[in-house]
């Protein structure tokens, strides 16, 4: 089975007869309805499930119950109804003690504000989870020593939180949930409480990890930029329910309804699209026989534009090849007309050439005053 | 509104409690009691000066130098203000009484903080025992835990728990969630979390709870004294009752030095214990640098100092002890070292009689204890069997609640002084008021004022009923509730600045000798007849010592030999009684055994 963190149909649902409120949601009772009745229904029917190695962003504006899901996955909140399984066990039927000791042992938590320990030193927090589990103090300052080297504060280690930065205090943070070797991390919006740059240097340093560590992660946020950065697959919080699951390209291009697609306006398109999500693969066949630089799938927008600019045909996909003696095969191609409208924000274009100007001989008569 | 006879309950449940669970309360009053001798002895063990030394060091150890030499300049104070061992017992006090305040009050905070049904119990029966006026839980103190200490502790601790519960629960509430949630997440359990996370975190604010704990516990000391428990606080109420100033002020003194000694160290010790506390004083260090006055020794050099002090208090102890007590055995050697209780009022004539009759029976072989109260927990204690008589007792008015309520439970062994008069006066400067008729056409000069005493008292309840109508003042005299010493201070300003000025006062009393006062006439003899002043015994008291009960029936005074003796009194310090009393039979030779016959005792 390829996934490792499954959830099914998990709802949660705070107030009183919380039971009786997810029957309720079943038979089709809306939320404001609950809310009249003093019930909140933070989560409904959730289902998802997270590959070994995968990154997957839950992504949702606050209130959207993004958090209370994080929080189900390991237990800190129990679900009213649903089950969350890891590794193939329900954590839902475990007892608060294993509870604990799969907390220890297997999933660890990097939290938005840090939650570092103010009375403890930055190595004694790394250390913390290890503590927990009892493992000996000269091999827990080892491991998070190691730890702290690995999320690049070495040297800090007898350093007290409040003398750190906000970016360092988050390393910290997630040397702490590294520490304990744990399977799966849960980030809560781990990275905003943090400065732009410091924010996209975070993010970086988590991706450069991820290709040594290869953890399970599920990461929370509400900055869709982010969730497309980082998130292999994204879910799309609203109201308590996923409203939508797929890979960064899917929700921009692919917007299940009108409120992912409101979403998706502002963001950095050129940083997610790439030459294969934006090809037209209706081709000839000899556009790339030309000897002109060409493309591949996984060329990046932005490359692409350039490429654009300096040749004056569309720029050729092509598959394949890649010094493995491979077969060289052409899969679609680029006009520059279709680079633009990507931009513009109308995915929806394939096709709509552009509608030919009716007077073209009037620019030049009637004088069009332009001050740029 | 129908009347809700909730006191009626309250008095029921209390006498329950007395009857049937009497061996809660004895098992909580020894472990009280071992504690609190533990701690005296311990603490009253050293020379003064030694004990002010160890106290410095600690403080030099949790402050430094400048706090050290300000604590030994305190403490040495309290000795030459020769206050040290009621400081000492005081100090005791406090400490047991926090210890257990603690015990007790911080579960109850961290129980409170986690779950919001505790919570919110809790807290009203906090705001009760906070608010309650202390001396309506005194009583029933007394009738649990019988007179001195045990409830003087209670007493106390009752008071004093309330910030030590409340600032526990507000500590470990304080706690940032997301650190909970964090210690949680990685599989802390709930134990852990407590003392991992949530107490380090909560110290600073639990220690404030501590320090306060401490500082109400010191407040409630002096009125602890009225139970006996002796200490600063009964230094205090001795001075009040006698409106002694001078001796007022400097038990204050005392109990404010010990304050401000408590309420640092505590305060520093809080910094030392808290890893945050820590953190941010080393940090301020590193930033200013130390100054001499803020030296402080290393920790182990101050254990060092504090053990070789305490050794050397120790030999001292060893080797200076054996110098007082056996008393000594004449051929009127009766009592064979038999203890007897006297308990007093800090009255003039009682504490003359009183001092008088420890004199008379360790005359005779007798081990005597003489301790103070206010009268309402002097009659509980003499009717519960703990003190085994008292001289001053007067009835059938003055007194006459008291006999309502315990007489059946008292054995009265007869009046030694009679009869007493009560009256109102004035000063003898006010002209052209000689009777109570006087007043009425007066009243305007007196601003239509009687400045009364306490309203429990039986003269304060004749006045109100009987002589405000027989002399038609009902309308234009108000009498003022007070306290005798808020009466007699006021009588001394009043005296002072010659301004007119009415009082209820009785006969024997000081003020006469000290003040020109004029007794007002009651022609319609509305105060009644004078009390008499009865010597009141428990029973069982004179079956178990038929000969001093014989004595105490026989005992009588006349107005010359009590003012002498009186009088004898007020030129000695206090604490030095024993010496006037001493002298005065020195003048009056063959007195003692006339009061105490030997052969009287022998025939039998």
């Amino acid at each position: 089975m390829s996934s490792r963190l499954q959830a099914e149909h998990l709802y949660k649902v705070f107030g009183r007869r919380p039971d009786d409120a997810v029957e309720r949601i079943r038979k089709g009772a809306d939320r404001e309805e609950l809310r009249e009745d003093g019930v909140t229904a933070a989560v409904i029917d959730a289902s998802f499930s997270v590959a070994p190695g995968e990154i997957f962003v839950v992504m949702g504006l606050s209130g959207s119950g993004k958090s209370t899901l994080l929080r189900m996955l390991n237990g800190l909140l129990e679900p009213t109804s649903g089950r969350v399984s890891f590794d193939g066990r329900d954590l839902t039927a475990l007892d608060d003690r294993e509870l604990r000791e799969v907390r220890a042992r297997k999933i660890s938590m990097v939290f938005q504000h840090f939650a570092l320990f103010p009375h403890r030193s930055v190595r004694e927090n790394a250390a913390y989870g290890l503590e927990v589990q009892g493992v000996p103090r000269a091999e827990r300052e080892r491991r998070a020593d190691e730890a702290l080297a690995l999320c690049g504060l070495a040297g800090w280690e007898s350093s007290w939180p409040d003398e750190l930065s906000g970016g360092m205090q988050q390393r910290v943070g997630l040397a702490r949930a590294l520490a304990t070797d744990a399977d799966l991390l849960l980030m809560d919006e781990s990275f905003s409480a943090l400065d732009p740059l410091i924010r996209r240097d975070m993010q970086d340093q988590l991706l450069e990890l991820q290709k040594t560590l290869k953890k399970t992660i599920v990461f929370i946020t509400h900055d869709l930029n982010e969730a497309m950065r980082l998130g292999d697959r994204i879910a799309v919080m609203r109201d308590g329910r996923i409203v939508q699951t797929g890979t960064a390209e899917d929700i921009l291009l692919r917007p299940a309804d009108d409120y992912v697609a409101s979403f998706t306006k502002d963001v950095d398109r050129s940083r997610v699209l790439t030459a294969e999500s934006v090809m037209d693969t209706e081709v000839r066949g000899d556009e790339a026989d030309c000897g002109c630089e060409t493309a591949d799938p996984a060329t990046p927008f932005t490359q692409l534009c350039a490429l654009s600019a300096r040749l004056s045909h569309p720029v050729a996909v092509v598959a394949g090849g890649e010094g493995e003696g491979g077969e060289r095969r052409l899969v679609g191609v680029v006009p520059r007309q279709r680079l633009v409208g990507f931009l513009g924000g109308r995915p929806g274009t394939e096709g709509g050439e552009p509608v030919p100007c009716d007077r073209p001989g009037d620019a030049r008569g009637e004088k069009v005053i332009s001050r740029a | 509104m129908p009347r809700i006879h909730l006191g009626d309950r309250v008095d029921d449940g209390v006498s329950w409690l007395v009857d049937h669970m009497s061996w809660l309360f004895d098992a909580i009053k020894t472990v009280v009691e071992g504690m609190y001798d533990g701690v005296d002895a311990v603490l009253g063990a050293p020379s003064p000066l030694l004990m002010a030394g160890i106290l410095a060091v600690l403080a030099w150890w949790l402050r430094g130098l400048a706090a050290g030499v300000l604590t030994f300049a305190g403490f040495a104070l309290i000795d030459s203000l020769a206050l040290w061992d009621r400081s000492m017992s005081t100090l005791s006090l406090v400490l047991v009484a926090t210890v257990i305040a603690l015990v007790i009050g911080v579960p109850v905070g961290i129980w409170a903080a986690r779950s919001k049904t505790v919570s919110s119990v809790v807290r009203p029966v906090l705001d009760l025992l906070q608010t309650m006026p202390s001396m309506v839980l005194l009583i029933p103190a007394i009738l649990f835990f019988g007179l001195g200490v045990p409830a003087g502790v209670i007493a106390t601790l009752i008071f004093a728990i309330a910030p030590g519960v409340r600032m526990t629960e507000l500590g470990i509430r304080q706690v940032d969630a997301e650190l909970v949630e964090a210690a949680e997440a990685f599989g802390t359990s709930p134990r852990n979390t407590l003392l991992r996370v949530q107490l380090p975190l909560a110290l600073p604010t639990i220690m404030a709870g501590v320090n306060q704990v401490i500082m109400l516990g010191l407040s409630m000391v002096v009125i602890a004294g009225m139970v006996g428990t002796g200490g600063l606080g009964g230094a205090v109420n001795e001075s009040i009752g006698q409106l002694d100033i001078g001796l007022g002020f400097e038990s204050g003194l005392g109990i404010v030095i010990l304050a401000i000694y408590l309420d640092r160290v505590t305060g520093a010790l809080g910094t030392q214990l808290s890893p945050l506390g820590r953190r941010a004083a080393a940090r301020a260090r590193a930033a200013g640098g130390t100054k001499a006055w803020e030296h402080r020794p290393r920790p182990a050099v101050a254990v060092v100092g504090v053990v070789v002090l305490a050794l050397v208090a120790g030999g001292m102890g060893i080797f200076g002890s054996s110098s007082s007590g056996s008393v000594q055995a004449s051929d009127g050697d009766i009592g064979h070292g038999k203890k007897i209780g006297i308990g007093y009022i800090p009255w003039d004539e009682g504490i003359a009689t009183t001092f008088l009759w420890k004199e008379i029976l360790q005359e005779r072989g007798f081990e005597v204890t003489t301790s103070q109260y206010t009268a309402g927990p002097l009659y509980t204690g003499l009717a519960a069997g703990q003190i085994d008589f008292q001289t001053d007792s007067w009835l059938p008015t003055t007194h006459a609640e008291y006999w309502k309520k315990y007489g059946k439970q008292l054995d009265d062994l007869g009046s030694w002084y009679g009869p007493t008069s009560l009256e109102l006066a004035v000063p003898a400067y006010v002209k052209d008021v000689e009777s109570l008729a006087d007043l009425k056409e007066h009243a305007s000069e007196f601003d239509g004022r009687i400045v009364g005493i306490e309203p429990s008292a039986g003269e304060m309840g004749l006045l109100k009923s009987k002589i405000l109508k027989a002399y038609g003042l009902d309308g234009t005299f108000k009498v003022v509730d007070g306290s005798t010493p808020a009466m007699l201070a006021e009588l001394k300003r009043a005296y002072a600045k010659k301004e007119p000025i009415v009082v209820p006062l009785w006969s024997p009393h000081w003020a006469y000798n000290n003040f020109d006062l004029r007794k007002l006439k009651d022609p319609k003899g509305a105060w009644g007849k004078g009390d008499d002043v009865h010597v009141l015994a428990r029973k069982g008291f004179t079956e178990d010592n038929p000969v001093v009960g014989k004595w105490l029936k026989n005992f009588s005074m006349t107005e010359k030999q009590l003012t002498s003796l009186e009088a004898e009194i007020q030129k000695v310090d206090k604490g030095q009684e024993r010496d006037a009393i001493r002298a005065w039979l020195k003048k009056n030779p063959g007195q003692l055994d006339k009061w105490a016959p030997v052969g009287d005792a022998k025939t039998e």
